[in-house]
């Protein structure tokens, strides 16, 4: 797995000497060698259309001749051949670029040609038959560039086979997503194949884009799950289906000749010296490379929904970025969302890629980088007022809003954000501040979770950056009232900038109107031990727990002092002694372990059998070790969730409880549903059960899985899966009554008439908190319903004799207790 | 499969350090024959990374609040000076799974804890011991000999400064 080569922008320190040390023994060896010609071949294949200082096609035709003139030279031949098909599955906007190099090759020595096309059938195979869709849609665009170089109908074969999948699928059920993906490959092919060198082909393109009409433009049953505003924002309907729009454009396009002005023909520009261009069309034709489509296909690894086209720049007053009614829109953010998500395991190559875009498209279609937006109001009429860094930027938002989950982690896409700003500020930096404004102003109407999500970027954004934003433009809104989705998320942020910094760095980033949003409280590192006060109920007991856990004592000395805070509780007459006393103990594990997550760690590691037995004896037992945590660290809740996240490893508290303690107990007429970590605490909560339970999924659909463990997991199975419908009932129920003001506590507030100024707004919270919510159970049903479709059912027993590999399933008796940890659950999914 | 082994055509970001990988190469001097090791070694099921270049008041509250961006964080071991037990600007983080390892790598490597860019390595695994500094003076080594101010990571190099305090003294002394 050697990369081909090391480039000097590597992000580790210590690559940087070993660079200077490899180019002064390149510079003495090329004094007595010549640069071999196979390490040439392979930089200037590496490196295509990368700077607009060279003429890309110049190199295709250097590299072309070089290969095909040495055709016997088998590792040059090869190293070509491998080199050109990776960077078409890696970098595919070098796609026409590579092509360009084959169409010349062609004109020269065919016999390559026909190398190449066995590589490209070889790959095309392997991914069509293991459902890897984006690369088969990625060696299709290279099969549609060299579209002149083949016999009869070339790449319109295998797209006509294609679409009839396509059919099959969608005819089987209306909820097909494969079909789908089949009919957005055909309709990203034909775009290239128009653009390409041959020609004669619009009534092929037409006829197919006839028969895709119907499918691309009927609206999936889960288009709307997608869709990043609620369908209550009036938002909502600008946001098209990307199959939907592309068709669209595809017939927009086929009515004005196909101009396709965004992509680039460098097969029209090869030229040696002064001669006119090469006609790359002349060259000999080839059989179309045989490959075959299983029947019916099958999805790879990644789950498919369907997409929709988001744009953070549609709503400005100057067109930054393509409109959606021109295909260049689509054309630009597929090859954008392809390099982003292809290329995660080197975001400063990525964001290279993004930078560098316009060198990979018609350069006319963009004004020069970093253009200020002001300036291109200055522009000609007739000129193109689209900002590269703009369409970069859409693209990788486009990613981080991709509902229901993007490709990678998000922190991916918030360090390839970092590494743009960090390569062109002056360019991307301003693009950024316009994202921003876009997403601020939709905070009322986006989706919960996409708010979120741009509240968790941002917020990581600005520490990578000195914490330096313009808050003086957002003082008007802190008039607003506290539930407010602005203010929320004015004080989420500033929250959450506190986490990954400290309140006193933070309160020096703030114009003076912000200062009160930042309390006394949060700068204290210890926050106080509220039974140091005489006037707290148990201070006594409270500040002798606390001493006793100091001093790491054992359970028995800590036992007198419970039970004398539960007898007073018994003889004031308060009905569950248990919860006073509960709330001094949790409350002393915090202040004792406040300096660090490994003080209170190991705080509770030591008073674990007391907790473990408190949770077991009532349900408001725990929620009470809820309610103190998060009362102790009321002014820094981040460390709050934090310490419940570990409680619930610990099992000392149950998801339930968490649900519970927020939506039940806190619910507050609706107003916890504003608060920023009260979210983040339920979905991460939500996640554990969903992760678990994907993990209990994996065990119990693992082939060569028999009786009697097949049953011990399959009951494990249906046990957490009906715990996590209940989940799921429970937050159902509770913020449904707020969103439809039928809470008693809402109805109570006010005159009661539901009418205050702020009832509207947490009725609001309670339809994005449902939306969220609900999505979340329908994906994860979905995900279940799927995988175990291939499960083996219960009551199969081993062939006999039994297979080899039933012994390496040991880690399954482990799961039939039903209780453990996640590492383990990992270690088994990992068996299948 | 049949299909050949893809390359890839940029360098990957999570991969182990030329650091990791040249500690490996030392010791295989002592024993000569041996062949050369892959340095995924060791490595390919590694849930644990080693983070450099923290300030020695990065709390560990910040780094869990970065690094769980990448997976759930296991566990999380602070490095001390040796002799004091006081930050010294290291930890190993550790998570469930090697694919959080490895996406850390990738995505926070490289990038700004409490406004520093840090450090990330994947690592064999925490053994109680490692959690101190090796230097002279009970911190890191690159502490010792560090000759730029760093405020964040107790300004001067401890041996560098002693040095120059000494210096100062003799030529104090010479002037007179």
């Amino acid at each position: 797995m050697a990369d081909y080569e090391r480039r000097n922008h590597g992000p580790r320190g210590g690559r940087k000497r070993r660079y200077r040390e490899d180019d002064d023994y390149d510079r003495r060896q090329r004094r007595r060698y010549e640069e071999p010609l196979v390490v040439k071949v392979r930089r200037q294949l590496l490196t295509i259309a990368e700077s607009a200082a060279r003429r890309a096609e110049d190199d295709a035709l250097s590299i072309a001749k070089n290969v095909a003139e040495n055709y016997e030279d088998e590792e040059l031949r090869n190293n070509f051949i491998d080199i050109s098909l990776d960077l078409v599955l890696e970098q595919p906007m070098k796609i026409p670029f590579i092509a360009t190099t084959v169409l010349t090759a062609n004109t020269i020595k065919s016999e390559l040609v026909d190398d190449v096309l066995k590589g490209t059938a070889e790959r095309f195979q392997h991914n069509v038959d293991i459902g890897a869709w984006r690369e088969v849609k990625l060696l299709l665009r290279f099969l549609g560039c060299l579209q002149c170089i083949f016999e009869g109908d070339g790449v319109f074969a295998i797209l006509e086979e294609l679409f009839s999948r396509a059919v099959d699928l969608q005819t089987a059920s209306s909820e097909d997503l494969i079909g789908l993906e089949l009919v957005k490959i055909i309709l990203y092919t034909i775009p290239y194949v128009m653009a390409s060198p041959a020609t004669g082909f619009e009534s092929h393109a037409l006829g197919l884009l006839e028969k895709t009409d119907i499918i691309a433009s009927t609206p999936h049953t889960l288009v709307d799950l997608v869709n990043p505003f609620g369908p209550d924002s009036d938002k909502s309907s600008s946001i098209p289906s990307v199959i939907s729009l592309l068709q669209r454009q595809l017939q927009a396009e086929s009515t004005r000749g196909w101009e396709l002005t965004c992509l680039p023909r460098p097969w029209n520009n090869v030229r040696d010296s002064d001669e006119s261009p090469k006609r790359v069309n002349d060259g000999s034709k080839h059989p179309f490379p045989e490959v075959s489509i299983p029947n019916p296909v099958r999805n790879g690894s990644r789950a498919i929904f369907p997409e929709v086209y988001l744009s953070v720049y549609g709503d400005q007053d100057i067109e930054t970025v393509p409109p959606t009614s021109d295909i260049t829109s689509s054309l630009l953010r597929d090859a954008l969302v392809d390099t982003i998500n292809i290329m995660d395991f080197n975001r400063i190559a990525t964001a290279k890629f993004l930078i560098d875009l316009d060198c990979y498209f018609t350069p006319n279609i963009f004004v020069k980088r970093a253009t200020p937006f002001d300036r291109l109001r200055d522009l000609p009429s007739d000129r193109s007022t689209w900002k590269p860094e703009d369409v970069a930027v859409d693209a990788v938002f486009s990613q981080l809003f991709q509902l229901p989950s993007p490709e990678h982690k998000l922190v991916y896409y918030h360090s390839v954000l970092t590494e743009c700003c960090k390569i062109a500020p002056a360019a991307i930096a301003p693009s950024l501040g316009r994202a921003i404004r876009f997403l601020y102003r939709s905070l009322d109407s986006i989706d919960l979770d996409l708010s979120h999500r741009f509240l968790d970027w941002f917020t990581h954004h600005l520490s990578n950056f000195g914490f330096t934003w313009k808050w003086s433009e957002w003082v008007e809104d802190l008039e607003l009232p506290q539930v407010h989705p602005r203010m929320a998320f004015i004080s989420g942020a500033l929250d959450k900038e506190i986490r990954l910094s400290f309140a006193q760095r933070i309160r020096g980033t703030l114009p003076d109107p912000y200062q009160k949003l930042i309390s006394e409280g949060k700068e204290k590192d210890t926050p106080d031990f509220k039974y140091s006060l005489d006037t707290t109920p148990y201070a006594n007991e409270g500040r002798e727990i606390m001493q006793l856990i100091r001093r790491k004592a054992a359970d028995e000395e800590i036992k007198p002092l419970i039970a004398a805070i539960e007898e007073q509780a018994t003889s004031l007459g308060v009905e569950s002694p248990i919860l006073p006393s509960t709330d001094a103990f949790v409350t002393a594990i915090c202040f004792v372990g406040s300096k660090s997550l490994s003080h209170v760690l190991s705080c509770i590691e030591r008073n674990k059998e007391r907790l473990l037995v408190i949770g077991p004896k009532s349900p408001a037992a725990r929620r009470q070790i809820i309610t103190s945590v998060m009362e102790y660290w009321v002014d820094q809740p981040g460390i709050g969730i934090n310490i419940i996240d570990k409680l619930l490893n610990y099992t000392i508290i149950t998801p339930l409880s968490v649900i519970e303690w927020a939506l039940v107990d806190k619910l507050s007429a609706g107003a916890i549903l504003a608060k920023t970590h009260v979210f983040e605490m339920i979905s991460a909560t939500v996640g554990k059960v969903t992760n678990r339970l994907r993990q209990i999924v994996a065990a119990r659909t693992q082939p060569g899985l028999y009786e009697p463990q097949l049953s011990v997991l399959d009951e494990t199975f249906t046990r957490e899966k009906k715990d996590m419908h209940s989940l799921f009932q429970v937050i159902e129920d509770s913020v449904v009554s707020v969103a439809s003001g039928s809470n008693d506590e809402l109805m109570e507030r006010g005159d009661g008439s539901g009418n205050l100024p702020e009832d509207e707004i947490i009725r609001q919270w309670g339809k994005h908190w449902l939306r969220v919510f609900r999505r979340k159970a329908a994906v994860e049903e979905a995900y279940i319903t799927d995988a175990m479709a291939n499960a083996t059912p219960v009551g199969t027993n081993a062939p006999t004799p039994p297979p080899a590999q039933v012994e390496e399933i040991t880690p399954v008796d482990a799961l039939g207790d039903g209780d453990l940890d996640v590492a383990d659950a990992d270690g088994t999914a990992d068996i299948s | 499969m049949s299909i050949p082994e893809r390359h890839h055509t940029v360098e990957r970001l999570d991969r182990p350090s030329a650091y990791y990988v040249g500690k490996n190469k030392k010791r295989r001097y002592n024993d000569e024959p041996e062949e050369p090791k892959d340095p995924m070694e060791g490595l390919r099921d590694a849930t644990t990374l080693y983070v450099g270049n923290l300030s020695f008041y990065t709390t560990e509250e910040q780094i869990h609040e970065l690094f769980s961006k990448c997976g759930e964080v296991k566990r999380l071991v602070m490095g001390l000076d040796r002799y004091n037990k006081t930050p010294c600007g290291f930890c190993f983080v550790e998570y469930y799974t090697h694919q959080d390892a490895l996406d850390c790598l990738k995505y926070v490597g490289g990038t700004k804890l409490d406004e520093r860019i840090i450090r990330t390595d994947l690592d064999p695994g925490f053994e109680e011991g490692r959690q101190y500094g090796r230097g002279k003076s009970g911190g890191q080594v690159r502490d010792e000999y560090r000759e730029e101010y760093d405020p964040g990571r107790g300004g001067y190099g401890r041996a560098y400064a002693d040095d120059q305090r000494q210096r100062e003294e003799e030529e104090y002394g010479a002037g007179r």
